[in-house]
């Protein structure tokens, strides 16, 4: 659980999609130990503002010519103050950043099919996972282990500029399934209503938004699926120290607040409290 | 040889940084990003006699250079403190100083006396201040009801006792008395200033609380000016707190009279702070030709 904190030097940045980026950073010893489903907190240096840093997903590790992990990839969509400034970082510039954050992605139930379920930006997690699950990489000093057969990847947007990284999750291995609201890419439609059209997985994993993986955590439990969400709540620290991202979690006697950061960000839909 | 240890009251730490309650969890979630070791103190999270839930989020919001928090002591209860988080805490190399919040005087007093049995902790500090709990801001602006829980925890607790002071009053000099004559070995100045952040589109404030504590470097100047009025007005050692981030900031609160600091809100946004400012410390005072920390400690004046 414990992580450190880094100064990384920016190795590349580059455009995938309307308002989306990719940033990779050099930060080996970080990037050793993270595993997909965990996250890191990105801050720019030396301004107060915005003065916190934010939280970003894995995309995945970056790896040198013999294999060995050196950095991380971060997909990032710009919303706000800090990303508006991070999309405008260079290559050589550098970032504080901390990590690794949160539990990360459990391992499956069932070794057949897994499917993975992602809104709007909430693609990012599963490029890693997907590589996890077929063993085509090892993360966090873990060897590569296939844990599952097939991986199908369901992935809803808005409109067909905002989809991300398609390609590199089909050339992971994944089955890419595609929607949109506006029907100009794919499935006309909600992705989980595209989900709810094909074949049971064993497990769901879904991130996005929170109306989304509302309505796949009552189709999980509906079609009696186990399923797994990631989370974003608003952080302050990333860590665990301000109790500010929490959500209501079940507990034997009702209810209480768990910190997505360190409880989370992956939880299992049916302990959440919707 | 430089001497970086401070005695405030009956409290003497190795240094005069410490981190402080509600920005370091319990420590244990940091074991990775900080050396403890170099720590003049660690300040966990404040306790409240039962477990309370906390606030319903959105419970923090960035501001221009700052951030409002309304986290509402979202902890588990004492006991729980004292079976889950203190036998960690208590393994740690620096001083371990408690942090309480009672509902009322009364539990001030009874939490006091059960941590005052608590082996390994240098001191406890009093949160009288919670901006954010129903009765917080009670206790902190009445300077006899300070007096009166002060007064009463020295007498069931033999740790050294800190009160920590809100700034959301008119006048925090004869708050600060009192907790100076009631026995406080030291007060901490201050806790986070009421504030409110608005989303104009949606007509309506951004916290589940409406209003929180405002804290980060935005707040500096004006706890730095608190610190040094208290210093300036009342014979009691003081902790100074509010937007310290830097070195330069540690040795301004020093100056205006502080003899040890808490470092808050830069822990969420750097959080390997703490024990950077530990390390630039010698550099910083022999640039005042200074040998103590005791001796730069309100040079201002």
């Amino acid at each position: 659980m414990t992580f450190h904190q880094h100064t990384a030097d920016v190795l590349a940045h580059e455009h995938l999609a309307t308002n989306t980026f990719l940033i990779r950073l050099r930060c080996p010893e970080l990037a050793r130990a993270i595993r997909p489903g965990q996250f890191v907190m990105l801050r720019l240096g030396n301004r107060s503002d915005p003065l916190l840093g934010r939280p970003f997903a894995l995309y995945d590790t970056v790896l040198d010519e013999r294999g060995k992990p050196i950095g991380i990839d971060v997909v990032y969509l710009v919303v706000g103050k800090m990303t508006g400034l991070l999309q405008h970082v260079r290559a050589g510039e550098t970032l504080s950043v901390w990590g690794p954050l949160g539990n990360g992605f459990p391992e499956p139930v069932g070794s057949e099919h897994v499917a993975l379920v992602a809104g709007g930006i909430g693609q990012t997690p599963f490029l890693a996972h997907i590589r996890e699950l077929l063993g085509t990489r090892g993360y966090a000093g873990n060897a590569p282990r296939r844990q599952v057969q097939r991986v199908s990847l369901y992935y809803g947007v808005r409109s067909a500029d905002l989809a991300a990284g398609v390609e590199d999750f089909r050339n992971a291995g994944a089955t890419v399934h595609l929607a949109s609201n506006d029907g100009s890419l794919g499935h006309h439609g909600f992705v989980t209503d595209l989900l709810a059209s094909h074949e049971v997985p064993q497990h769901l994993f879904g991130c996005g938004p929170e109306p989304m993986l509302h309505a796949l955590a009552e189709q999980a439990a509906r079609r009696g699926i186990p399923c797994h969400v990631s989370l974003e709540t608003p952080m302050a620290c990333g860590v665990g120290i301000c109790f500010s991202c929490v959500t209501p979690v079940k507990t034997p006697d009702g209810w209480d607040y768990k910190r997505v950061c360190i409880d989370g960000p992956v939880f299992d839909a049916a302990g959440l409290k919707w | 040889m430089l001497d970086f240890s401070v005695t405030l009251g009956r409290l003497r730490l190795a240094n005069p940084i410490l981190v402080a309650s509600g920005t370091f969890g319990y420590a244990r979630e940091m074991a990775g990003a900080v050396d403890f070791a170099k720590l003049g103190g660690i300040i966990p999270k404040t306790v409240t006699k039962s477990p309370r839930a906390g606030n319903p989020p959105p419970r923090t919001v960035e501001t221009t250079s700052g951030m409002l928090n309304a986290i509402g002591l979202d902890n588990d209860g004492i006991d729980h403190f004292i079976a889950h988080h203190l036998p960690y805490l208590r393994t740690l190399p620096t001083a371990i100083i408690a942090n309480i919040a009672g509902k009322t005087a009364d539990e001030f007093v009874t939490m006091a006396a059960q941590i005052g049995r608590e082996p390994g902790l240098a001191g406890l500090e009093l949160n009288l201040s919670c901006p954010n709990v129903s009765g917080g801001l009670d206790f902190a602006t009445d300077a006899a009801m300070i007096h009166k829980i002060v007064a009463d925890v020295r007498a069931v607790c033999p740790l050294p006792i800190i009160a920590k002071l809100t700034p959301n009053v008119t006048n925090i000099v004869p708050i600060a008395q009192a907790a100076a004559d009631a026995g406080a070995d030291a007060v901490s100045l201050v806790n986070t200033f009421v504030g409110i952040a608005i989303d104009w589109r949606k007509r309506k404030p951004i916290l589940g609380n409406i209003t929180g504590g405002l804290s980060g470097p935005a707040i500096k100047p004006l706890a730095l000016r608190l610190v040094w009025l208290v210093a300036k007005n009342v014979k009691v050692p003081i902790i100074g707190v509010g937007g310290i981030s830097t070195i330069d900031d540690v040795m301004e609160f020093l100056v205006a009279g502080a003899s040890a600091v808490q470092i808050g809100t830069a822990n969420f946004f750097d959080p390997s702070v703490s024990t950077r400012l530990v390390d630039q410390l010698p550099d910083a005072m022999k640039m005042l030709h200074a040998h103590r920390v005791a001796d730069v400690v309100g040079a201002a004046h």
